[in-house]
């Protein structure tokens, strides 16, 4: 990640809209990263401005473009995803999809000097890709971000972030299962409601 | 940037800081017993002193450290922590030897002398701006490193998540640490700042975690597993 493409493609990237930047034909694995990224960066560098509301509106199509939201969900759930019904299931992606939106616009809300760099890229066994990048924080220790992408379509999308080792699809995978075990799938949308409730409020 | 920082999905919380405290600030987290985690057998237990833990945390040492934060300008509590970090690195070089990172050795060396000297009894921490980053060594890595399986998860009462190979890794690091050896005091205060430290990490699980037990020990499980291997881990995924 320390290659800093980044930055260049931050200016440049950073003229587009949105809707520019997506509407490419086939994006490498990396692309996709890098395009996520840029947005990100400059959500936070608007983030004052913009509001949850606005970051969340802004972030919803970089997320879900960028992100296999519902492969993503399927993983989480894993032989719980068979025993839901159509109905459950599409309700299980609409809310997760908000949920993974409102983090972003709750967290990434303010701008000092972050930048992401580009370190290399990997093939896995299983035909994906790996992208090892690192956010660098002014006078803080490098943070390692690896995305795992799948192909789809002609396209990348991103099933996992990793940070400095720590995979976000198996921690949410633990809590996830678990809860649809013990507790049930109404009580699991609840959950990530009130999640997101409280991310809008904070 | 303190939000951001805790946006980067546990980056400080996996730093460290976090998991040497009591857990985290959870709420009304039901806590049942999921089906049995192979890492973590003794769930039931686990959970119960984790969530007594936690009122210590909200109780008692959050409250503290709210004051310390208020109270302690920002480049104070920067140099407290600064000062400890340049004494674990002791540590650090002990146990780079132990796995046979010579080179790394050296560099940690360079690291703690420099800072020791230049950066004032390693307050300001000088190598950084020289290039030499901070690495993470210590012995329950170094038992990975020989072989020694992880064990259990565990969580004790006051001192949070750790394995059963942990436990000695950590009897053996608060030996090799010169704080361990200046009173009650100074370890107060390294204690206190590194709450303090860990407010960031702990609000992120809080706002983040469905089930802060379950996020707390997997994020704390991946964590340690990906310093024992250097990050390689990601290749087996």
């Amino acid at each position: 990640m320390r290659l800093s493409l980044l930055k260049t493609l931050c200016l440049v990237l950073g003229l587009l809209s949105t809707g520019a930047a997506y509407s490419a034909e086939a994006s490498t694995a990396k692309q996709v990263v890098e395009t996520f990224q840029t947005e990100l960066i400059d959500v936070m560098k608007q983030g004052k401005s913009l509001g949850y509301a606005g970051r969340y509106q802004k972030l919803y199509e970089a997320v879900t473009k960028s992100h296999d939201l519902n492969k993503i969900v399927r993983i989480v759930v894993g032989k719980e995803w068979e025993k839901l019904t159509e109905t459950q299931q599409q309700t299980l992606i609409d809310t997760f999809s908000k949920f993974s939106v409102a983090s972003y616009a709750h967290n990434f809300k303010e701008y000092a000097g972050e930048s992401f760099v580009f370190d290399s890229e990997e093939q896995t066994a299983r035909g994906g890709i790996v992208i090892h990048a690192r956010l660098k924080i002014p006078d803080e220790k490098d943070v390692k971000f690896d995305y795992m992408l799948k192909e789809k379509g002609d396209s990348w999308q991103i099933i996992n972030v990793i940070a400095n080792g720590v995979s976000d699809l198996a921690l949410k995978q633990t809590e996830y299962s678990n809860i649809l075990q013990q507790q049930g799938f109404d009580a699991l949308i609840a959950k990530i409601n009130e999640k997101i409730d409280n991310y809008s409020k904070l | 940037m303190a939000h951001f920082k805790s946006a980067s999905h546990t980056l400080k919380a996996m730093a460290g800081v976090l998991f040497m405290l009591t857990g985290c600030a959870s709420t009304g987290v039901v806590h049942q017993q999921g089906e049995k985690n192979k890492s973590d057998p003794y769930e039931h237990i686990n959970r119960k002193i984790y969530t007594f833990n936690d009122h210590v945390d909200n109780y008692i040492a959050e409250p503290i450290a709210n004051v310390y934060r208020k109270i302690t300008p920002q480049f104070m509590q920067t140099g407290v922590f600064n000062f400890y970090n340049n004494l674990k690195n002791v540590n650090v070089v002990f146990n780079d030897v132990l796995q046979g990172k010579f080179e790394q050795s050296a560099k940690d060396t360079g690291r703690l002398a420099i800072n020791s000297s230049l950066g004032l009894l390693g307050i300001v921490d000088v190598a950084k701006r020289v290039g030499l980053e901070q690495n993470d060594e210590d012995f329950d890595q170094t038992l990975a490193v020989w072989g020694v399986p992880t064990g259990p998860y565990l969580v004790l009462p006051f001192l949070g998540p750790i394995t059963a190979r942990g436990i000695p890794g950590a009897v053996f690091d608060t030996a090799a640490n010169p704080s361990s050896y200046v009173g009650a005091p100074v370890q107060l205060l390294s204690l206190l700042n590194t709450r303090a430290n860990a407010e960031g990490s702990l609000k992120f699980i809080d706002e983040a975690a469905l089930d802060p037990y379950l996020f707390t020990r997997e994020s704390f499980l991946q964590w340690r597993y990906s310093l024992a291997t250097d990050g390689l881990s990601l290749k087996k995924r």
